[in-house]
């Protein structure tokens, strides 16, 4: 490195304004990639707390509606003698894992139903039904494998949850039985009779549809949030949210028996809320007590999956997982671990965060031809120096270096402002976002669509240097061309020039 | 001491070949100031080159103390014009980012790698302060080009080419785009390093006057260089600083 490269380096620098053009453009275009990453990358981890939230680390369960159960050498299912299957209770799954080496790196497990369902419940004079996922489990359990209590939005972080009723939900629900004492059933409808063929066929008995139907009893149920909530926009297009289940009120779940294929049903009291702000959740999961699920779907000591949490996941997971697939192995069971579960989606955030990076990089890849363009224009501007300094004996080497040399500088002066302005932007996101938000009269991030309250961001040293290489590499990259024209340049043309 | 021998060299410009020089012989001493006239256009810029290793010939030899020096390898011809030939051009071609200092130590600026110029700044500094001094620009070191005026510029310009203390001058019409009186200092700043240090010079101009002062006049034409009979009687160098209406030589 000779002294002059330097110089003339610097003094470049400091006499083009031209130059400032591209340190601007190397400036913001990684300046958008940090903040993009930035905010991915917050999302991403968010999501994925959220999507891990609930999952325990590691998740037993079975492809049979009757859960665990018993097999024989050839890996048929047993059966007792009035035909049903000796089910793998939970207790012993738990004793044949405790026995097992890798006991010591569980520390809670915990076993679960789950099954699909209808949920049914009168909002005003209409019954409303939807699909739910309704999931037994004993509130204290489930909450030692985590991602339950401290999605509770009454016992949010209690040390232990359960499905039991308010005085205040209680009195609720007490009323609200009285008041449908009161109500008069409506009269029936004269329905004509229909005779077919000459069989005659009764009109159809309103008692029948509530006939069976087991008074409902005081079991709490856990639902999530979204679906206990109706939510639209009133007349100033804010978003507003009504409860339509109470604590206190009442609703029906209608599932299959795990014994034989045929409905069972149940009437459970709100007592809580899941709100997981996953929308998926929020949605579908219903939380009943698992006792009581086991009693209505006739599956008394049985489970359909069993939930583990590790001591330290990132360690023993790989560990765990084996032993556990050694343990239960049967093609029936299934052993993952929560990230294997969200594989699809976890894959999805990262690929879309590749694209999204690829795309950007773009804004760089500009950046470099603004370089490319404007170094071009100095070169020619620069044509009278260059056959000077050759004819004082610079080296073409000495000359491409000069250029060079100033691409990596304005390479390295774009990248180190455009950190700092990408790290002052991402520190400062939300109250850019407010204020821009203020001036345009627009929310640019609605927070009712995305659940977060603020943008979450997350800065990945190891992105940020990467983006400030790729930077730097483009800006050298695309000052090679026009430096190789200015060390071909023959002096003495550059001389002649005046 | 510096020989061109036999020297061709032409331009082609469109498949249009235009011969510029033509079987060229010069023999410079050590220590003699030459000056070259001729036509605009006859060659004598691309002579100048060509002794100067900046461009080669296409046909003949230049010798440096009987050794060829235009088929060096690149590396030892950045070298001998670093360090062998100081160069002065008609536009003085100075880089206008620099300041005048910096303009004069830009030969050693080339020289050297950042850790012995780190070494050896103060002296480079206090050399190219003298020589500033010296050309009498010593009260403006600081200044950048656009704030001198031509001739201080050419003065900037020749301490730059003494830099190195080379030991060959080449000087391409030096006076060119100044006006008498500061045409007239530069030549006898030449004159004065040509006799008190000995540099050789090799110079082209067009001013009468000054070619009085040289040791010897050649005439380019034709391609070659003739010994130019003098027209006028030998002018001692006084006589120049008189200002006089400077006659052209065509
Ligand atoms: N790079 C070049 N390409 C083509 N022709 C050139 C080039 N350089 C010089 N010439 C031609 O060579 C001739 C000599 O030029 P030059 O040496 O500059 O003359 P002088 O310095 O005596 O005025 C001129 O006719 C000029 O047009
Ligand atoms: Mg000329």
């Amino acid at each position: 490195m000779t002294v002059y490269r330097l110089l003339l380096c610097l003094r470049y620098l400091q006499t083009r304004y031209l130059a400032f053009i591209c340190i601007v453009s190397v400036m913001l275009g990684v300046a958008t990639l940090i903040v993009v990453n930035a905010v991915m990358s917050g999302f991403s981890t968010k999501l994925k707390d959220r999507l891990h939230g609930i999952l325990s680390d590691v998740i037993i369960d079975t492809s049979r509606i009757d859960g665990f159960v018993q097999y024989d050498a050839l890996g048929y299912p047993l059966f007792d003698p009035e035909g049903r299957t000796i089910p793998l209770t939970p207790e012993a799954m738990i004793s044949r894992i405790q026995a097992s080496p890798v006991a010591g790196a569980i520390e809670a497990m915990t076993p679960t139903i789950e099954v699909f369902a209808l949920l049914r419940f009168r909002l005003g004079m209409e019954e409303q039904t939807k699909p739910v996922r309704l999931i037994g489990i004993d509130p204290v359990g489930r909450a030692a494998v985590g991602g339950f209590r401290e999605y509770l939005v009454r016992q949010r972080g209690t040390d232990k949850p359960s499905f039991e009723l308010t005085p205040e939900a209680r009195q609720r629900h007490e009323e609200l039985q009285r008041h449908a004492r009161l109500l008069a059933p409506p009269p029936p409808d004269p329905a004509p009779t229909i005779s077919v063929g000459g069989l005659t066929i009764p009109p159809p008995n309103p008692q029948m549809m509530t006939q069976g139907m087991p008074q409902p009893q005081l079991h709490g149920m856990i639902p999530g949030y979204t679906i206990a909530h109706f939510r639209f926009r009133d007349e100033q297009g804010n978003v507003s949210e009504e409860p339509v289940l109470k604590p206190g009120d009442d609703a029906t779940v209608i599932t299959i028996g795990g014994r034989d294929l045929k409905p069972v049903w149940g009437t459970f009291i709100v007592t809580d809320y899941l709100k997981t702000e996953m929308s998926e959740y929020d949605q579908t999961f219903v939380f009943v007590p698992l006792e009581q699920l086991q009693a209505i779907r006739g599956m008394e000591g049985r489970c359909t999956a069993l939930l583990i949490k590790l001591k330290n996941y990132e360690a023993d997971k790989v560990r765990v997982v084996e032993e556990l697939r050694r343990l239960f192995c049967h093609p029936e069971i299934r052993v993952a671990t929560w990230e294997e579960h969200q594989g699809p989606l976890l894959a999805a955030i990262d690929i879309e965060r590749g694209i999204l990076n690829l795309l950007l990089f773009m804004i760089v890849g500009v950046a470099g031809f603004s370089i490319l363009a404007i170094f071009t224009m100095i070169v020619s501007e620069k044509y009278r120096d260059i056959g000077i300094l050759k004819a004082l004996g610079a080296s073409h080497r000495g000359v491409m270096s000069i250029f060079l040399g100033y691409g990596l500088l304005l390479g390295v002066v774009g990248c180190v402002l455009g950190t700092l302005l990408g790290l002052w932007i991402t520190a400062n996101i939300n109250q850019i976002e407010a204020w821009l938000t203020q001036l345009s009269g627009r929310a640019l991030f609605p927070r009712d669509v995305y659940y977060f309250k603020e943008i979450p961001t997350h800065v990945e040293p190891l992105a940020v240097l990467l983006i400030n290489l790729g930077a730097v590499i483009t800006a050298v990259v695309f000052s090679l061309l026009p430096a190789w024209r200015a060390a071909r340049l023959h002096p003495i043309q550059a001389l002649r020039f005046e | 001491m510096l020989i061109a021998e036999n020297i061709y060299k032409s331009y082609r410009r469109h498949s249009v070949t235009v011969p510029v020089l033509n079987g060229l012989n010069l023999e410079v001493k050590e220590g003699e100031f030459v000056s070259i006239v001729g036509a605009s256009g006859s060659g004598k810029s691309t002579l100048l080159h060509l002794l100067g290793i900046l461009d080669a010939p296409d046909q003949g030899r230049i010798l440096l103390d009987g050794k060829r020096i235009d088929n060096l390898p690149q590396r030892e011809r950045d070298r001998l014009r670093n360090r062998t030939f100081g160069y002065i051009f008609q536009f003085y071609h100075l880089l206008p980012e620099l300041s005048a200092l910096d303009n004069v130590l830009m030969p050693a600026y080339i020289a050297h790698s950042v850790t012995a110029w780190w070494r050896s700044r103060q002296r480079w500094r206090s050399r190219a302060v003298d020589l500033l001094k010296k050309v009498g620009l010593g009260h403006r070191l600081t200044h950048r080009p656009r704030e001198l005026s031509g001739g201080e510029m050419q003065r900037a310009a020749v301490a730059r080419a003494l830099l190195m203390q080379p030991r060959v001058l080449l000087a391409d019409e030096p006076t060119g785009n100044l006006d008498v009186q500061s045409g007239t200092e530069i030549i006898r700043l030449l004159r004065e390093l040509n006799r008190q240090e000995g540099i050789t010079i090799v110079m082209v101009t067009h001013n009468l006057e000054i070619v009085a002062a040289t040791d010897r006049v050649l005439r380019m034409s034709q391609g070659v260089l003739r010994e130019e009979v003098f027209p006028y009687p030998y002018s001692p160098l006084p006589r120049c600083l008189t200002p006089a209406p400077s006659a052209q030589l065509t």
